[in-house]
This record gives structure tokens, C-alpha cells and sequence, in this order.
């Protein structure tokens, strides 16, 4: 008898859980069945009149009635919170390709970009970064380094002088005097910054521009060190392998100082516009540093020797970005700043 | 400068090296050579013709013009030219014939047919003469004109000469060229003609530092004329103007040795004397050029009895100058001190081939030698003229160069490559110098006159000399050894970078402005244009002084943006430069200003900078301060932290915006880098361990009048919370009903609790009490209480 009322109540709670469309009908017949008040409840008190033997025969199937409806249950109600759970979800479609508010990154300037990763470079390779005022005193920017009051190279560089006696530095090199004078020897410096010059403005020429000195004063310092090292760094930071050639050049600082030539990186040295069917770049002078220099800053030019370049960084900027206007570097124009 | 391969070539006979290689090699080897051009192409076919017919030819002034070309060419050709006539010998440029660029055919004017054309010196640029048609002779019809050849000019960078005073001079560049070729130098010196005896001059030189050397010589039966073409042609070629023969020759030996030289009229001088000596209180000289130039007593001068005729090494006399009815000169061979030609001509802004020169530090061995030069090139452009006396040669004691010593391996060392005696002694003796090896492995080097006067007196001065000859291409690059160190880390560097990063993060662009500024800008930022250092030589009226601070900078930047976006954000780290009283430098600070514009902009730009400036300085705090007159008059605050107040933060004045026809309101905020920097690093971060028991919390909402700063009432809460205080949060704040008009409430939860143990609830409600009993006690009052 119960055991038929078991079956019948497998039989019809399975079809109830089946035939619910909603999370509230599988519930309510869940309670119908399982409940405190429900069938199963009922029919199990009605076990108190069976005998023991009847009762664990009969009890084993009333467990197993009631777990094959307990899982059946539990699937059905996971089917359903998912559908539901989807159905929501589905709801909150969003158009992802909508603007999204808020404020976007500015940008550094095209020169401090450049000037930020030969930093790195120079701290990777050893090399401490100086600063010096940019208005320096007559000795820092001249006398100092090898260019007394009359020389005629003073004339290579058109300079701002100042009411009260001092001047605005034309080239980085005075750093090299500083830091020479600071640290003393062995050294390995770079000095990036602003320059000035007396010219006339035009799309190719600025009175303020950047430069970057570098120099290395140790023991044992040669001119095949000084290409070496050149092309390194160049090859580093044109990422690609550079050639190079020194030429003569003039600067007093320096003996013997140098032109230092890239073959030009349009045409890879066959001859092109650029480079005005020559091959070459001029990029940068540099040289071996000049005895009278190291003198003047208290090193033993017998004992210790040196090498100094100074790198166009305002020219090397124009270069890698194809800027054709130098004006546009100090001009303060967001549409032009903002590409970098 | 300008060099002429043909000179060249006269100067090294043989050589075989083309103009263009010959470019390179100057280049790579002496001097950068900035270009090459070709002069005179056409001398190739240009040919000297005979007029033998003159024909009317329409209406202008063009005549049909009949001519022999030599060999039985005739040809007609179409001439304007005043002075054609029949039986002259012209030059005939024939069709076909690229003369300075210009293709010459055959050009038909009013239906007659032109071929070729006869030309003037000028079209053919032997001179500047372009008035009349060039008349020939010494030349047969159908020949070549007479000693012109077609050349190459090639441009050298004189930047690369500065150090070079021998370079200034085709003599100079030949001895490079031969020591670059393994050619050999012809010196067109011969001093052997120079005349003994007695001068018919005497020289007084009143300062033999500033004239080592006066040498000159008296010439007689001068006849003044044009110089035969190739000298014209020569000159003309390097740029130079051709004047007469006898100033045509000064400036050829100008040009070869360099000497530069000056031919007074011997009949305009006053007295048998010729003084050199520093000008006099008010004396004054017409130069060649027929300006006037007010002398001082820095100015050396060359004088006669009555005064100065020329300024020394820079420009001559025009009283004394030569003329056509010149018959005796006096010609001046001399060397004076580089740097007193430079001040003079740098005092007077006038600049000569002559001064160029001399400031370079001339060699003095070369006054002989330019007087040498000029008898015989004398004789070939006017060989009527005698020499009148000796030389006269006044010297100072010439400095005399020590030998240097030159040890093989120092060379070796610093070029980094292995060097021979024989390659360094080969290279020394074709560049002049004299070496010998005293001991082994060591030579000593004696520098030639030419080099000694300001280029060579080191040993390294010889390496560069070795080197450049050797080839730079030839060293072996090889890396530096250095011993491996960490270097000094720059901490201003570092901050500023890191500014910079968070403030484009935060979507600021940066921009680079210049250190310079002018009244109108000072006008408005202050402080008074006395109060910046001026420039004594400013470029332009915008560009007078240095900027005592980025704001002109940026509020330009603002300006002019504002015409292409209705919102921004942009900021400047740079140097302002402050004067010090005394002779040290100024005092260059770093800054940071940060501007954000906004067309539609409202109060809360204000704290969106607050914000920005709260990011880069933690726990900054900013205080209402006195505006400005730039600064809006009720929003300006100054920056705290760390103890002191780092910069400035506010909104530009509305009128500066509104007065440039500018909408919108825009935020700034400037801040002193270099202090920030400063109390950065002054600060060591300590752990504070956590809290092991929990806190409790609670609201509060004080009301207040409305100007009573937030900040003062947070500080006043803390205060009172005291040590039990875990933390305060602003809530809100609000104004309007059930507040009275001018006041408003400011919320707050407060976390209190102990170190050691939980808090009971009394003991929250007593901090509670405390707190707002003592606020009370203040003056503030409470809501929902």
C-alpha cells in the first residue's frame, strides 16, 4: 500500500517538477511533495504501524523516492536561475564601442621624449646626468674651455650677453668644466639642456635649442675608443646599425677634434637628396679632450685623458620626426604638441 | 673661402687628383669643403672673332654685327653693345655654349638670326663690367682667350679654418694637398729678388706687441691700368672685385700666401715716415669704403705726419688710396697682433678679407715673402714699374716656438692604433714640420712658422696632425675600459621626470616656452622689468629679459589655443632666473606650471587642479591667500606641504581671458620643483603597524557660517577626537533650507577606537560628547542632534 503511494508520488512530483514553467511552480510543487506538510511527510507517518521488517524495507525506498526528487529539483532550479540569470544579463547589452569620459594622457614633449631615452641609455652605460645654469659666467662658457676673450672661435657662437656681466650658455659644454671641477676624474657625464644663440629665427635656425654634452675622462681614453663608443650609442639610438666616419673638425676644446658623419639613414650611403648626393650626414662634433681643458679644471692631462661630444638634440628631434620647422618645437601649438 | 683648383695646381704641379675627389679627400683629410661649382666652363669654347661688318638691324639699338671666328668661320650675330666697331677682336660665345648656366643658341630677334653672341667681361665673369663689349688683343680670330681656362671653386666652411691661418690662403691648402696626394709644393716665392740697400721709407712702430713686423717696400713709374684677364678672372673667381692692377696684385698675394697688404699713394703721404701706433683722442679715418670711423685708443692705426691712413690690418686710407694718376706707392707687408685687428674690426662691425685674416694669427715670416711675391707678379701687370730702395723691414723680437716633444707610443695611445717612426716622420715632414729622433722612440718636433703662431705647441696638437693624415677610417674602433660604478644619480632630474609623467597621465600636455621675456608681459606678472636681467644685445623687442617666472609663458600658450579647442590642459617645467645682488650668477629655480582652460568652465576646474596638485604632492594642503592682480580676487590659494608653502594655485583673473576676447575660465597652478624636490627627499617613510581591534564609528554634521573654511573645521575635529582618532572622512556639505541663508553644514564619520583593546560604546559616546561639546564651545553648532 504505501509502497504503491511512494511510487505514485515519485511518478507525480517528477511530472509536476517537469511540467513548472517558473522558478514559483517548481517550488510549490516542491512543497507540495517534499514540504513539512507535504506528501512525503504524510506518508511517513503512516510507518509507525508497519513492522520493523516492512518499516526498513519500506524506509530504504522512501529515502531513495525522496533524493531522486531532491535532485531532480535541485536540477531543474539551477536550469532555471541560469535561463534567468541569462535572460537579465541579456538585458544589460551595452554598445561597447560608445566614447568612453574622463580625461585621456597629454603628452611629453617630442624633445624631453627623445632627451628621456638617451638618459637611459648614458645611466645604463655608467654615465651620471648633470645639470648647469643656463646663464653661466664668461670663464664656464669660454675661458674654461679653451676659448680666451679674443679668439676668433667665439665668433662660431653668436652670444646673448647679459646686464650684469654673465652671458647665456651657447653650447652644454660648461657642464663639462662643472663636472670636471664637481667629481674629478674618472668621469663619464652627459649634461642635456637649453641653449641659446643670437640668430635670427627661421624655419631651419632657433636662438633657444637643446643639445646634449657627453663626456668620459679615465686613465687610458683613444680615439678608437671614441668611435667605438659612438657608434654604440648611435646604432642604439637610431636602433639600427649606424656607420660612422670622424673628419676634421675645429672646436678648441678638443685636439684633435672631429666632424662625426652618419651615413645618411635615407639612403643608407648611395647618395640621395637628403644628404645632398653625398652619403653622409654630418650629425655631431667631438673629439679627445683638449690638455688645456683638463688643466683648467685641475686634472693631469698627463695622467688622465679624455673624450667630449655634443649631440644636436633639437636637430636629432627634427630628424627622427621628420619635423621641417624648428619653430614649431618652442611655439606652444597643441595641435602640433599633441602629435608626439 | 673660396679655392680655385687651378691655383691649386700651379701650386702642386702634376696633380692628378680631380676636383671632386680632391673635394673629398680636403674633407675627410684638412677642412670641410661645403661645395664645388664649376667657373668658367665656357673658356673652353669661347674664341676671340674679328668684327668685320657692322649692319643696321631694326629698330632698337641692335646692330647685325659680321665676324671672323678664325679658320674661315664667319658668323653674324645681333649686338647692342656701345663700343662694337669694325676691325675689333671680341669674344665670340658660339651656339652650343653653356655660359653661367644660360644655353646660348641661335636667337632670332625682329627676323634676323643671332648666332651665338659677342660678349662683355662681365657675361663671361673675368669682372663686374657689363657696359661694353670685352676688347681683345694679343689674340688671333678663332683662339681661345689668352691664359683663361675653365676651373673648379671649391667652398671651404670657414668654421673649419678658424684655427688654420695658413688655410686662409691657396698656398696654405696647396702644401695640404700635396701632403694628402704625395705631390710636391711649388713655393712661387723667391725672395732673392727682394732689393738691398737703403729704403726710401723709414717706419716707426710705437708697440712691437701690436705690430711685430712692418716690412715695405717703395715702387716708381707705377702706371695704374686694368690687370690682364687671368687675374681678373682669378679674382673674380674666389669673389673677389677687381679694382686696378696694382690692388688686384695685394689681393692675389692676399689670397695665395695669405698676406695681406695695403698700397698707399706715396704721393698722398705726408713725411718720409710711416708710423704705426694706437689712434689718438678724436682722430678719425675716411676708409676705402667711404665710411668715416671715429678712432679710439684701442684702435691701432697706420699714420703719416698728418694723421692716420689706414686702420692696421683692418682697411686702408681713402686720402692716400691709389688712383689712376697714382705713380709711386708705398706697399705695406705686415702683421699685427690677431687680437687687437679682431676688437678693432669687431668695435667698428667691419669685417675684411684682410681682418678675417689677421685675426687668425698670420704667420709674420710672410711680410718678406709678400713683397717677394709682389715685385715679380708687379712686373708681369705693369713692367714699367722700378723698385725705389731696399726693403724696409721693422721688427719686434718674433717669438720663437720650443720644439715639442713627441714620444712614438703617446701617439699610439691616443689614437688607439699602432703608428710607425717612418709613417709619422713621412707625414710631419710634408706637412712642414721639422723631426728628428733624439732618442729612441722619441722625436723632437720642430712646428714651421706657418702653424706656430697660434694652431700647434702641444703634443697633442702633432696627434691630430698624424691622425687626420693616417685617416680616421683606418682605426680599429675599440670599446673604452671603464671600471664599473654605479653613476651619481641626479635627484632633481628624477623628480622633474616623474612630474612630468603624472602630469601627462593626468592629461596634460607639455610645453617648451622661451627663458625670455618683455615690459608687456612683466606688466601683467610682474615684477617690475628693473627686476629681471636684461639682455645687453636682445635680438628682438619681445625678447629683452629673462623670465622670472613661467606664467607669460603659459598664459600665451593659453591665448593662442583657445582659438582651436574649447578645453585643455597644458604645463611647463623650466628654469626661472632671479638676479643676485653681487657678481655670482642668478638664481635658477625650477618650476612647474600647470594651466587647464575650459571654455564652459565652472568652479570645479578649481578642484580638478586641486585634485592634480593632490596627486603630486600627497596631502597637500591649500590655504585661501591674498589674490594677485593676475589671480582671480576670491580664488587663489596657497600651497602647503611638508611645512611650507611650495607654489601657488588659482584662477587666472577673468579679464586677462575676457580682454583677449577669450571665453572661459582657466586654473593654473606653480609650483617651486626645486623645494618640493628638497622636502621629497628630506622625508623618510616609517611603518605603523595595523590595528589589531576594531573601531567604531560615528556622523557628525557641524554647522557654521559659509566662508568658515572646511579645512579649519576638519583640523578642529581632529584636535578634539584626539589620539583615539582612526580616521575622518568628509562627507558632504550642504546649504539651503532648513539652514539659515548664509550658513551651511558639513558632514563628517569620524573612526575612533584604541590600540590595545576595543572600545566600549560609552567610551565612543564620551569621545563623541567631548568632540562636539568643544566644538560647540567654538561656536559651531550641530544638526540632528
Amino acid at each position: 500500500m504505501l509502497e504503491q503511494k511512494l511510487e505514485e508520488l515519485r511518478r507525480a512530483t517528477l511530472a509536476a517538477f517537469a511540467a513548472a514553467i517558473s522558478l514559483e511552480e517548481l517550488e510549490e510543487a516542491r512543497v507540495g511533495a517534499l514540504g513539512r506538510k507535504g506528501t512525503l511527510a504524510q506518508i511517513s507517518k503512516e510507518f509507525g504501524k508497519l513492522a520493523p521488517a516492512e518499516k526498513a524495507s519500506l524506509g530504504k525506498l522512501l529515502n531513495a523516492v525522496k533524493e531522486d526528487l531532491e535532485t531532480d529539483y535541485q536540477d531543474k532550479k539551477q536550469r532555471f536561475e541560469e535561463s534567468e540569470l541569462a535572460a537579465r544579463l541579456a538585458k544589460e547589452w551595452i554598445d561597447v564601442t560608445l566614447p568612453a569620459p574622463g580625461i585621456r594622457p597629454g603628452s611629453l614633449h617630442p624633445i624631453t621624449q627623445l632627451q628621456q631615452e638617451i638618459e637611459d641609455l648614458f645611466t645604463s652605460l655608467g654615465f651620471a646626468i648633470l645639470d648647469g645654469p643656463e646663464v653661466e659666467t664668461e670663464e664656464h662658457n669660454f675661458d674654461a674651455l679653451n676659448i680666451p676673450p679674443t679668439h676668433p672661435a667665439r665668433d662660431m657662437q653668436d652670444t646673448f650677453w647679459l646686464s650684469n656681466g654673465h652671458l647665456l650658455r651657447t653650447h652644454t659644454s660648461p657642464v663639462q668644466v662643472r663636472g670636471m671641477r664637481q667629481f674629478g676624474p674618472p668621469l663619464r657625464m652627459i649634461a642635456p639642456g637649453r641653449v641659446f644663440r643670437n640668430e635670427e629665427v627661421d624655419a631651419s635656425h632657433e636662438h633657444t635649442f637643446y643639445q646634449l654634452e657627453g663626456m668620459m675622462v679615465d686613465r687610458e681614453v683613444s680615439v678608437a675608443n671614441l668611435i667605438y663608443f659612438m657608434k654604440t650609442l648611435l646604432s642604439s639610438i637610431f636602433k639600427r646599425d649606424v656607420t660612422v666616419r670622424l673628419r676634421p673638425g675645429y672646436f678648441p676644446f678638443v685636439e684633435p677634434g672631429f666632424e662625426l658623419d652618419i651615413h645618411c639613414l635615407i639612403c643608407n650611403g648611395s647618395g640621395c637628396a637628403v644628404c645632398k648626393q653625398s652619403g653622409w650626414v654630418e650629425l655631431l662634433p667631438c673629439g679627445l679632450v683638449h690638455p688645456n681643458v683638463l688643466r683648467t679644471s685641475n686634472i693631469d692631462p698627463d695622467e688622465w685623458g679624455g673624450f667630449a661630444f655634443g649631440l644636436g638634440l633639437t636637430r636629432l628631434a627634427m630628424m627622427r620626426y621628420g619635423i621641417d620647422d624648428i619653430r614649431q618645437l618652442q611655439g606652444g601649438d597643441l595641435r602640433f604638441l599633441t602629435q608626439f | 673661402m673660396k679655392f680655385s683648383y687651378q691655383w691649386l695646381c700651379e701650386l702642386v704641379p702634376g696633380l692628378a687628383t680631380e676636383p671632386k675627389s680632391l673635394q673629398r679627400l680636403i674633407t675627410m683629410k684638412t677642412a670641410e669643403c661645403e661645395g664645388i661649382e664649376p667657373f668658367g666652363a665656357h673658356f673652353a669654347q669661347v674664341v676671340a672673332a674679328r668684327v668685320v661688318a657692322i649692319e643696321p638691324a631694326g629698330k632698337g639699338k641692335n646692330k647685325l654685327v659680321r665676324i671672323d671666328a678664325g679658320g674661315g668661320k664667319t658668323a653674324s650675330v645681333l649686338c647692342g653693345a656701345p663700343n662694337v666697331q669694325v676691325g675689333m677682336l671680341a669674344p665670340w660665345v658660339p651656339p652650343g655654349t653653356n655660359l653661367q648656366g644660360k644655353m646660348i643658341g641661335r636667337a632670332v630677334i625682329d627676323g634676323l638670326e643671332s648666332e651665338g653672341m659677342l660678349a662683355s667681361a662681365a657675361e663671361l665673369g673675368i669682372n663686374r663690367d657689363h657696359s661694353a663689349l670685352l676688347e681683345l688683343s694679343n689674340v688671333e680670330p678663332g683662339q681661345t682667350l689668352p691664359e683663361l681656362r675653365p676651373d673648379w671653386i671649391i667652398e671651404i666652411d670657414n668654421k673649419s679654418l678658424t684655427h688654420r691661418p695658413d688655410l686662409w690662403g691657396h698656398f696654405g691648402m696647396a702644401r695640404e694637398v700635396a701632403a694628402i696626394t704625395g705631390g710636391t709644393l711649388h713655393d712661387p716665392v723667391h725672395t732673392e729678388v727682394l732689393p738691398q740697400g737703403e729704403a726710401a721709407i723709414t717706419i716707426d712702430i710705437a708697440d712691437t706687441v701690436l705690430c711685430p713686423r712692418y716690412s715695405a717696400l717703395v715702387f716708381e713709374n707705377v702706371r695704374v691700368g686694368p690687370s690682364p684677364l687671368w687675374l681678373q678672372a682669378r679674382l673674380e673667381s674666389l669673389g673677389m672685385n677687381t679694382i686696378n692692377n696694382i690692388v688686384d696684385v695685394t689681393n692675389f698675394i692676399l689670397a695665395e700666401l695669405p698676406q695681406p697688404m695695403h698700397a698707399f699713394d706715396a704721393g698722398k703721404l705726408k713725411g718720409g715716415t710711416i708710423f704705426v701706433r694706437t689712434a689718438r683722442a678724436g682722430e678719425s679715418l675716411r676708409a676705402l669704403n667711404g665710411e668715416t670711423y671715429d678712432l679710439t685708443a684701442a684702435d691701432l692705426v697706420i699714420a703719416d705726419e698728418s694723421g692716420p691712413v689706414g686702420l692696421a690690418g683692418v682697411i686702408g686710407g681713402a686720402d692716400t688710396a691709389i688712383s689712376e694718376t697714382t705713380t709711386r706707392i708705398v706697399l705695406e707687408s705686415a702683421n699685427f697682433q690677431a687680437a687687437s685687428v679682431r676688437l678693432t674690426s669687431a668695435r667698428h662691425k667691419l669685417r675684411t678679407d684682410a681682418s678675417m685674416r689677421f685675426e687668425k694669427a698670420l704667420d709674420p715670416e710672410n711680410t718678406i715673402r709678400g713683397l717677394a711675391r709682389a715685385i715679380e707678379l708687379f712686373k708681369q701687370v705693369c713692367p714699367e714699374m722700378t723698385v725705389r730702395g731696399g726693403v724696409i723691414d721693422t721688427r719686434g723680437p718674433l717669438p720663437r716656438t720650443q720644439p715639442i716633444a713627441l714620444p712614438l707610443q703617446f701617439v699610439t695611445r691616443k689614437l688607439g692604433t699602432p703608428v710607425s717612426y717612418e709613417q709619422v716622420t713621412r707625414i710631419l715632414d710634408a706637412l712642414g714640420f721639422q723631426s728628428r729622433e733624439t732618442s729612441p722612440g722619441l722625436l723632437t718636433v720642430t712646428v714651421p712658422t706657418w702653424r706656430a703662431t697660434k694652431d700647434i705647441s702641444l703634443k697633442d696638437d702633432l696627434v691630430e696632425e698624424i691622425g687626420r693624415m693616417i685617416g680616421y677610417d683606418e682605426i680599429t674602433p675599440e670599446a673604452p675600459v671603464a671600471a664599473a660604478v654605479p653613476p651619481y644619480s641626479n635627484p632633481m632630474r628624477l623628480y622633474a621626470r616623474g612630474v612630468r609623467t603624472q602630469l601627462a597621465d593626468q592629461g596634460f600636455t607639455e610645453v617648451y616656452n622661451y627663458s625670455f621675456v618683455a615690459q608687456a608681459d612683466v606688466k601683467v606678472f610682474g615684477p617690475d622689468i628693473r627686476e629681471h636681467i636684461e639682455i645687453r644685445n636682445p635680438i628682438a623687442s619681445e625678447l629683452t629679459h629673462l623670465r622670472r617666472s613661467l606664467l607669460p609663458g603659459i598664459y600665451k600658450n593659453i591665448i593662442s589655443n583657445m582659438r582651436h579647442f574649447p578645453e585643455f590642459r597644458i604645463f611647463e617645467i623650466g628654469h626661472e632666473i632671479h638676479p643676485k645682488s653681487g657678481a655670482g650668477l642668478p638664481d635658477e629655480v625650477t618650476h612647474v606650471v600647470a594651466a587647464l582652460y575650459n571654455s564652459r568652465g565652472d568652479e570645479q576646474d578649481f578642484f580638478e587642479m586641486k585634485r592634480v596638485l593632490e596627486c603630486l604632492f600627497r596631502n597637500a594642503r591649500m590655504a585661501a591667500t591674498r589674490a594677485r592682480g593676475y589671480e582671480h580676487p576670491v580664488r587663489a590659494a596657497e600651497v602647503h606641504w611638508r611645512g611650507s608653502v611650495i607654489g601657488r594655485l588659482f584662477e587666472l583673473h577673468p579679464s586677462l581671458l575676457a580682454d583677449e576676447g577669450v571665453e572661459g575660465r582657466a586654473i593654473l597652478f606653480d609650483v617651486n620643483l626645486q623645494l618640493a624636490q628638497q622636502l621629497t627627499s628630506a622625508v623618510e617613510t616609517k611603518y605603523t603597524p595595523l590595528r589589531k581591534y576594531p573601531t567604531s564609528g560615528f556622523d557628525l554634521s557641524v554647522v557654521t557660517n559659509w566662508e568658515k573654511p572646511v579645512a579649519q573645521i576638519q583640523d578642529e575635529l581632529t584636535r578634539l577626537a584626539g589620539p583615539a582618532l582612526a580616521a575622518i572622512d568628509f562627507i558632504r556639505q550642504y546649504d539651503g533650507p532648513p539652514l539659515e541663508a548664509g550658513q551651511k553644514s558639513v558632514s563628517y564619520h569620524l573612526e575612533v577606537g584604541a590600540l590595545d583593546r576595543t572600545m566600549t560604546a560609552d567610551e565612543v559616546a564620551e569621545i563623541r560628547s567631548r568632540i562636539i561639546e568643544g566644538m560647540r564651545g567654538l561656536g559651531y553648532e550641530f544638526r540632528g542632534d
